[in-house]
């Protein structure tokens, strides 16, 4: 899970049209993924930090706290119905988003698209 | 180089005592059928439905923009106006329309509120249509989100409402079909999307109602997409089995918007429940 993670983050390096919609986004998102704690340091649209739990001094403004498998079917290119998107794998009892929710609504194009980055149709060509 | 067969233009007639200029878009010939977005979009929607050459080689497919949407503008002192959608002005104006352009007997084809209120009007006035496509309908959907975040002074509330639907279109969608659905969304006038929703979401006055649809003199077809998480395909069968005589078919790969995220996947499925409807009166 580690290493799609820091994926996810070396892949946003390399997308500029992200760092311009996340520009105003300045905040730490958690996502626990079977009781394993991410804590996701975003720094003007970017991943500045990835730091692994678990942490009980790490302040976050929001987070999604989902089980490996629905995020793995998550990323898949095509994810079944109730998996292809966080409120939807909310809907089906798969995910609990937990914390800020108006902040992550005002990100929430940039934070999907983010999530998102290691489907296989969001590969990078570095 | 091409030109689209696609020809819009405006319709200025009064409903519920207010003048409303209300843009159309038509494209083909024969049976009228009348096209109706969802919240918070346009008549963009059914671009693809217009430009059919074998849909409009017997159809007579007719789509406008709601007024506060697309290119119909809001009514005269709309600024200081609160735009709350409800079922009365939205019946209204559908029926304005069809008097307005003399349609005889139209199938009507609504998707999500679209099909709200064409589910409405199959209880209040079946006598003006010949038949309903209900897509992505249902008889009430309660929010799962706060409709007030879509109208804000701190926030875009066009690209929020798009970040939101996006949870309802499907994978299989075609990126620049999901980018176009979502960019109807971003234009959305301040305040629109919210109030379409407070219709969608707090008006159930079509509850326990569905029974007086009497579908041997309009039938009544309902299409739903897997992908759809607001109104899911379990919604679209609760509401369906209310309906006596009723069909419903369910679309694998697509979602909430299905003529204009997926167009390929709902072609077949338009189709289908178009054969359902009866066929063009002569003259018509």
């Amino acid at each position: 899970m580690i290493d799609r993670m820091k994926r996810m983050q070396a892949d946003l390096e390399h997308l500029p049209h992200l760092h311009r919609m996340g520009a105003l986004f300045s905040e730490t998102v958690l996502v626990k993924v079977d009781g394993q704690e991410f804590y996701l340091v975003f720094d003007k649209g970017r991943i500045a930090q990835l730091l692994e739990g678990p942490s009980k001094k790490t302040p976050y403004r929001f987070g999604l706290i989902t089980d490996g498998a629905a995020l793995t079917e998550f990323w898949t290119a095509t994810p079944k119905p109730g998996f292809h998107d966080i409120f939807a794998m909310v809907r089906i009892g798969r995910a609990e988003i937990i914390g800020d929710m108006l902040l992550l609504v005002k990100n929430l194009r940039f934070l999907k698209e983010v999530l998102a980055l290691p489907r296989a149709r969001h590969e990078v060509i570095k | 180089m091409s030109i689209e067969q696609i020809t819009g233009r405006y319709l200025c007639v009064e409903v519920a005592g207010r003048q409303q200029r209300i843009y159309f878009e038509e494209a083909g010939q024969g049976r009228p059928v009348l096209c109706l977005h969802t919240a918070g979009s346009d008549t963009r929607q059914w671009r693809h439905i217009l430009n059919d050459p074998e849909i409009t080689a017997e159809n007579r497919i007719i789509a406008f923009d709601m007024p506060w949407h697309g290119k119909s503008l809001p009514p005269e002192g709309f600024m200081t106006q609160e735009y709350l959608l409800t079922t009365e002005a939205y019946m209204e104006t559908v029926l304005a329309v069809i008097r307005g352009l003399g349609l005889e007997r139209p199938v009507l084809a609504g998707v999500s509120m679209g099909g709200r209120i064409a589910l409405q009007l199959a209880v209040h006035h079946p006598e003006v249509f010949s038949g309903f496509l209900a897509i992505e309908a249902s008889d009430f959907q309660p929010a799962w989100y706060d409709i007030d975040w879509f109208h804000r002074p701190d926030a875009h509330g066009g690209e929020m409402g798009a970040a939101l639907v996006s949870t309802n279109i499907s994978p299989y969608a075609p990126e620049a079909e999901r980018a176009n659905t979502m960019w109807m969304f971003m234009q959305s006038g301040p305040g629109v999307f919210r109030g379409d929703l407070s219709f969608y979401t707090q008006d159930d006055s079509l509850v326990g109602a569905l029974h007086r649809i009497d579908t041997a003199k309009t039938p009544v077809h309902f299409i739903v997409g897997a992908y759809d998480f607001t109104c899911t395909p379990d919604d679209a069968r609760r509401t369906a089995a209310q309906v006596a005589g009723a069909t419903l078919s369910v679309m694998e790969e697509v979602g909430h918007f299905p003529m204009s995220e997926h167009p390929a996947g709902f072609r077949p499925f338009f189709i289908e429940g178009l054969a359902r409807m009866p066929k063009a009166e002569i003259g018509a």
